[in-house]
């Protein structure tokens, strides 16, 4: 892992402001998202987290991560 | 041997533990209320009649805003002397009796307020900021009364601790942890003086028939005048939290000892003449005295500001010092998986916003457009909702095994609660603001008239209340993992393997803070100067204006009319004499 659990949680919980006030930030400049629209954006960043925290460091194995 | 807050001083352990146990109790029943008012509100689920959600909404103000925060903050404070200053309380007999006082000022507080849930006369929904025209039960302000005194005794007990201390080290610094608590208390002291005098002289008296009306507006700047303050009063404590543990809980030291001392110092002077600032729709006072408070009250972004550099510099240390590098590297070193520490950190973060909130608050053009809107609501569940109440909850973590002697149920499930309250709270408060700005008011069961629809700039009314739903289900969640927390730690068994009762190291020590910063007298002389500055004419205009019991008034009775004049008389001399006392200590230490 690239960072420990702990960090990767709070990180995770940092997508919860980040999509709610995104979506306010869009309308600005006539980017209309759904809550659907938004829910998906949402749960994709974390996805994307996710598999960026888990992959293993370049030069490291699995066994040595 | 652990070295634990408890072995070190059993007695005072007790009182601390009650004192935190008093205010888990408010919590609980607290947030109970603000889930319901918060399905009320939305329409998601509604139980009760609509005229009851003032009842609900009182106690959750009063329960949350006043005994949850106060209850914590004098457990905190006494732990903070007794620590720092390495001695015990002068009588703990002395200390139970306060917090006894404070004990029967909420029994006898909660007792009115419940009433209003049943078919009795009593009733005391006036909410949180219970100023005139609302009247409330004498109960309720009688209970009030004690409350406040036991705050006060609480403050003599730590004055007290301070002066026996200072007998025996003549020629020490104040210990920065008593430094804090007694700054505090000397603004409270000067705080509290408006809501006495709103309760005793007029708010009383009048439940009591003794008066038959009274000035409301005179009510109203009296109750700001402690109401604005009351937030410090609940906001230096995690101040301290964030000063004296978050640097020792991130593996480092406390960036600098004399800025603390500047921050605290200067919440002395500033927190109190700024009350004004809600009241900038408030007829009957002049727009440059607003202006006067608007002022200190944007002063007051200099403590914050100052505070957010020590605080963030402190954690960098302590992350450098546990092997973080570069320029943001090192937030990755930060203890994150410690519930103590994510909780303060995220609560600082969402302090942020708050402030940021709350200077659109203090504007006083741009405040026109929120005002007694639900972005008022948002904000304060910012401040005091969150910065003050996650780390008050996150140092429970740390705190608990100390006056305990337990470990921790579990730090799984402390983690999962701070981070909840955190996510919950941005649902919440966010949707909160956006409402505000639509201009949906805050202090109603039903938001909706008839005509008129609210429109959103973004997404929908109905997406809104949706969101303001998630959030409290979460906060509620969250909740309910931290007392299970508590309860399950409670349950433990006493454990050998705490954690000692230490607070941060400092890089730059006392030693390095000019001595005029101990020199608490200077400081409590000023800030009585600024207040009078604030206050004197404002008041003295509304009397004026609309006399002391309200211009309908021809009938007062002779002896209460004559006593409030002696003491207005009194008063004002008084406090005149105060000001050019310091004034002429002032130009001592300055020339």
């Amino acid at each position: 892992m690239r960072i420990s659990k702990g960090a990767l949680l709070i990180v995770i919980a940092f997508i919860a402001p980040l999509i709610v006030e995104l979506r306010t930030v869009l309308a600005w400049v006539n980017v209309e998202l759904t809550l659907l629209e938004s829910a998906v954006l949402g749960i994709g960043l974390i996805g994307v987290i996710l598999v960026w925290a888990l992959w293993p460091q370049e030069g490291t194995s699995e066994s040595a991560g | 041997m652990t070295n634990t807050y408890i072995e070190s001083f059993p007695a005072e352990a007790k009182v601390v533990r009650a004192a935190f146990y008093s205010s888990f109790l408010a919590l609980a029943i607290g947030g109970l209320f603000g889930i319901i008012q918060t399905l009320h509100r939305t329409g998601y689920y509604r139980f009760m009649d609509s005229a009851d959600y003032y009842t609900v909404l009182t106690a959750h103000g009063v329960l949350l805003a006043i005994t949850f925060t106060i209850f914590f903050l004098v457990g905190v404070f006494t732990w903070a002397t007794t620590t720092s200053l390495d001695r015990p309380v002068e009588d703990i007999r002395f200390t139970w009796a306060w917090y006894g006082l404070m004990v029967l000022g909420t029994v006898l507080t909660a007792i009115p307020i419940f009433a209003g849930f049943t078919d009795s006369e009593m009733s005391a929904s006036v909410l949180f900021t219970f100023y005139a025209p609302l009247q409330g039960h004498p109960l309720f302000y009688f209970g009030l009364v004690l409350f406040v005194v036991g705050t006060w005794l609480a403050g003599v007990d730590w004055f007290r601790s301070w002066w026996a201390w200072k007998q025996e080290h003549p020629d020490e610094r104040i210990p920065l942890p008593t430094f804090m608590v007694l700054t505090t208390t000397l603004m409270w002291y000067i705080a509290t003086l408006g809501v006495a005098a709103a309760i005793l002289l007029f708010l009383l008296p009048w439940s009591l028939g003794l008066v038959e009306s009274v000035n409301p507006l005179l009510t109203r700047t009296l109750f700001w005048f402690f109401g604005h303050p009351v937030v410090y009063f609940w906001l230096m404590p995690a101040y301290m939290m964030w000063y004296v543990l978050l640097p020792k809980i991130s593996g480092g030291k406390l960036f600098s000892d004399p800025l603390a001392r500047v921050v605290f110092v200067l919440f002395l002077i500033l927190s109190v003449p700024t009350g004004i600032h809600h009241q900038y729709l408030d007829p009957g006072i002049a727009e440059g005295f607003k202006f006067i408070a608007m002022t200190n009250t944007m002063f007051l972004l200099l403590p914050s500001l100052l505070t957010a550099f020590t605080v963030v510099a402190s954690m960098e240390h302590g992350a450098r010092q546990r092997g973080g590098t570069g320029y943001l590297g090192w937030l990755k070193a930060l203890p994150w998986r410690d519930p103590v520490f994510a909780g303060m950190a995220l609560a600082g973060l969402m302090f942020a916003a708050a402030g940021f909130s709350g200077m659109i608050n203090a504007g006083m053009n741009i405040n026109y457009l929120v005002h007694n809107t639900f972005w008022v609501v948002g904000h304060f569940h910012l401040t005091v909702g969150t910065a003050v109440a996650l780390t008050f909850m996150a140092v429970t973590y740390w705190f608990l095994p100390q006056v305990t002697g337990k470990a921790l149920w579990s730090r799984s499930v402390a983690l999962g609660q701070v981070v909840l309250w955190f996510v919950g709270m941005t649902f919440m408060s966010n949707a909160m603001h956006r409402g505000g700005l639509l201009g949906i008011p805050r202090r109603t069961a039903e938001p909706q008239y008839e005509g008129f629809e609210f429109e959103a700039a973004v997404g929908s009314v109905g997406e809104l209340d949706a969101q303001i739903a998630l959030g409290g289900a979460l906060l509620t969640l969250s909740l309910v993992l931290f007392f299970a927390n508590v309860v399950g730690t409670a349950l433990n068994s006493r454990s050998d393997d705490l954690p000692a009762n230490e607070y941060a190291d400092t890089l730059s020590g006392p030693s390095d803070a000019p001595l005029v910063l101990d020199n608490l007298k200077l400081w409590t002389a000023i800030a009585i100067v600024l207040v009078i500055f604030a206050y004197s004419f404002p008041l003295l205009s509304i009397i004026e204006r609309g006399g002391l019991f309200g211009p309908e008034l021809t009938e007062l009775p002779v002896s209460i009319g004559l006593g409030l004049e002696y003491l207005w008389v009194t008063t004002v001399s008084t406090v005149t004499a105060a000001g050019e006392t310091a004034i002429t200590i002032i130009a001592g230490v300055s020339s």
